[in-house]
């Protein structure tokens, strides 16, 4: 059974790119802004926000993430910081590694086990939510988006 | 229903806009739905269309009108229903019978009379809806407007098909998620069942069936996308003993299953998952070139398993099924040679309509599926069958009889009959209630735990839409012919259900 969980865990959140953003991946020299992400609705109180920040829809179909980042849990809100961004439009896909395993749990038939989230609050039907849904601004400096978890 | 996987869901994301955007608010808000408004012009006229009425949020609770025999000595206990009871809100209604929320019902019978009790399954999807006052989630077969989104499965369980009871629980069950627990006395829902092991959220279908030596239950969960399914195997008192994946299942929309003394068989018919679409049951066709497909799996070993063709068809439920020395499996079942009720009966009845063209054609019959692939399939019967039920101590075993409602092609509106058919020799007895008195799934309940196979009664619900009333029937199961032995009748009509379960004896 372990095996097959293991092989159905994909794409959706991929925790693997994620690791691959944090590995140091991806910030680009020009970056002029920042975003900040205000999470809410994190429970329980544990384990890690795992997070991936895509700049266009190829990213954000294929996900591979320009970024990523992971933030630790410590009451029902987390904030993350992303430094150096060029401007420009983004979206973010997020889960809730409550158990601290590195990856988003699913359950036997690989519907996801643990919270997840994305930009705009948006919310798809049988999978993440599409490109056009979940992509918000970031022209300037010190911008904040808002995130809840449902 | 049928689970989804994320790795297959994904591909449903364009289509998932598109079908948002197609339904245009303003225009639905000008012009009314049409088919809310076709419903309430055929109610207007029509009692027959109460077995698709929505039921009131607060429930029911009042006490059954005795209207003819007297309970049976020593007859005890409570019935318990399941089935769709809210296909509207806010002027908007379901287009698919299949789409309503949960709607449980007990009868409690006892010395006292009979008590009958009706609450909604307060599944997450309806506590949300019920707070927004209109329908949110995309359905099995409507998406309703300005929908919101899904994060899986059990966002859209409206635990609605059926209902059992393991060990002290009840549990409501769909096909597409969790079995929703729900307390057998005072019918407060509890939450989805958590069954752990990373088994939470996945499918626990409508049919479980409970071996009578052990009364270990076993049970299937489908993803038709993926063409695969799982297996669950429980312990009486509700403890998970197994569950495991089934791969390489063709994807058709399979309902119910059948045990035998070593093998779990399933029935893949020919309505057939194409492409993910919304709603739903829109990724369903009827391909009639695809073979019905048996599969028989080794109970002690998942790994093993025999598979025959059939010819194309289609399938709701089973009676039941034995195996004989020889390894051949014989089993009974509602057969069609189509899917038209559930592709477009089901809709038919939302707009309170029923047409000959699109009500079911299911038929009694039996399968044989005998070594080396080759099988065989007879007709038990002349006309339409459906909810076939047996006694519950020969689940798995070989056994004479078969329950079930029946009707006749030209009454489209649903059974008014219940029937006994003897798979042997053919013999039946049967009881019409006569016109405009749709009756629902006859359950068969043992008169003793060690009382011989087939004595014990015969207890099912019916709309009589000339009273407008919803009755409940109790008779002798080897004597239908002689009427009911005795008879309630409620204040009021309920919406159909689709399946029940017995509680033997207790007080509620």
């Amino acid at each position: 059974m372990m095996n097959t969980m293991k092989t159905l865990t994909k794409t959706l959140l991929s925790a693997s790119v994620l690791a691959a953003s944090l590995a140091g991946l991806s910030v680009a020299e020009e970056s002029r802004v920042g975003l900040t992400l205000e999470i809410a609705g994190v429970a329980p109180s544990e384990g890690f926000v795992m997070i991936g920040l895509y700049d266009s829809e190829t990213s954000w179909e294929s996900g591979n993430a320009v970024a990523g980042t992971r933030a630790e849990v410590s009451g029902d809100q987390v904030v993350a910081v992303f430094d150096d961004l060029p401007a420009g439009r983004y979206g973010v896909k997020m889960y809730h590694d409550v158990n601290a395993n590195g990856e988003m749990d699913t359950n036997l038939m690989g519907i996801p086990s643990e919270p997840f989230a994305f930009s705009n609050n948006a919310r798809g039907r049988f999978g993440p939510p599409n490109w056009d849904a979940a992509v918000f601004e970031v022209a300037t400096d010190g911008t904040i988006h808002a995130i809840r978890f449902e | 229903m049928t689970a989804l996987s994320r790795r297959d869901a994904l591909q449903l994301i364009a289509a998932a806009g598109g079908a948002a955007a197609a339904l245009n608010a303003p225009a639905f808000a000008r012009q009314g739905d049409p088919v809310f408004l076709d419903y309430q012009t055929a109610a207007a006229n029509d009692p027959w269309t109460l077995i698709v009425r929505d039921a009131p949020a607060a429930g029911f609770d009042s006490q059954a009108e005795l209207i003819s025999g007297q309970v049976p000595d020593g007859f005890a206990g409570t019935l318990y229903r399941n089935g769709p009871g809210r296909f509207s809100r806010q002027d908007w209604r379901y287009r698919h019978w299949f789409d309503g929320d949960g709607f449980l019902q007990s009868w409690q019978i006892g010395a006292d009379g009979v008590h009958h009790r009706g609450r909604f399954i307060e599944t997450d999807k309806w506590q949300a809806e019920e707070a927004a006052g209109r329908f949110i989630v995309p359905a099995l077969g409507s998406v309703p407007p300005q929908p919101g989104g899904l994060t899986g499965p059990d966002d859209m369980n409206v635990a609605n098909t059926s209902v059992i009871l393991l060990g002290d629980e009840l549990l409501a069950l769909w096909e597409g998620g969790s079995a929703w627990s729900i307390d057998p006395d005072t019918l407060v829902s509890q939450g989805a069942r958590r069954w752990g092991n990373g088994l939470d959220g996945v499918p626990f279908s409508a049919h479980p069936k409970r071996e009578p030596e052990t009364g270990i239950v076993w049970n299937f969960g489908q993803d038709a996308p993926g063409a695969r399914m799982i297996l669950w195997k429980v312990a009486p008192d509700g403890r998970l003993l197994d569950a495991g994946l089934l791969n390489d299942v063709p994807g058709g929309m399979v309902h119910d299953f059948v045990i035998t003394e070593h093998s779990l068989v399933f029935l893949v018919g020919s309505y057939r998952f194409d492409q993910m679409r919304l709603p739903f049951i829109e990724s369903f066709g009827f391909d009639e070139d695809a073979p019905m497909v048996a599969i028989a799996v080794d109970k002690n070993d998942w790994s093993v398993r025999r598979t025959w063709e059939l010819p194309p068809g289609f399938l709701f439920h089973f009676g039941g099924a034995w195996e004989e020395a020889d390894g051949t499996i014989r089993l009974d079942a509602a057969l069609s040679q189509d899917a038209r009720f559930a592709m477009a009966g089901a809709y038919d009845v939302m707009r309170g309509q029923a047409e000959t063209e699109t009500d079911s054609q299911s038929r009694h019959m039996l399968v044989t599926l005998a070594p080396g692939g080759r099988s065989r399939i007879e007709s038990l019967g002349a006309g339409y069958i459906e909810f076939p039920q047996i006694d519950p101590r020969l689940t798995g075993l070989r056994r004479n009889d078969t329950w079930h409602i029946a009707w006749d092609a030209d009454q489209p509106r649903g059974a008014t009959r219940i029937e006994r058919r003897n798979l042997h020799t053919g013999a039946h007895d049967a009881f019409d209630h006569g016109p405009n008195v749709y009756v629902e799934e006859p359950l068969f309940i043992p008169a003793a735990p060690d009382a011989p196979e087939g004595q014990g009664w015969i207890l099912h619900t019916a709309l009589n839409a000339n009273a407008r009333r919803t009755e409940l029937h109790v008779f002798n199961a080897g004597h239908l012919s002689d009427g009911p032995v005795a008879s309630w009748q409620l204040g009021y009509a309920c919406p159909f259900g689709f399946h029940g379960c017995w509680r033997s004896g207790g007080q509620v």
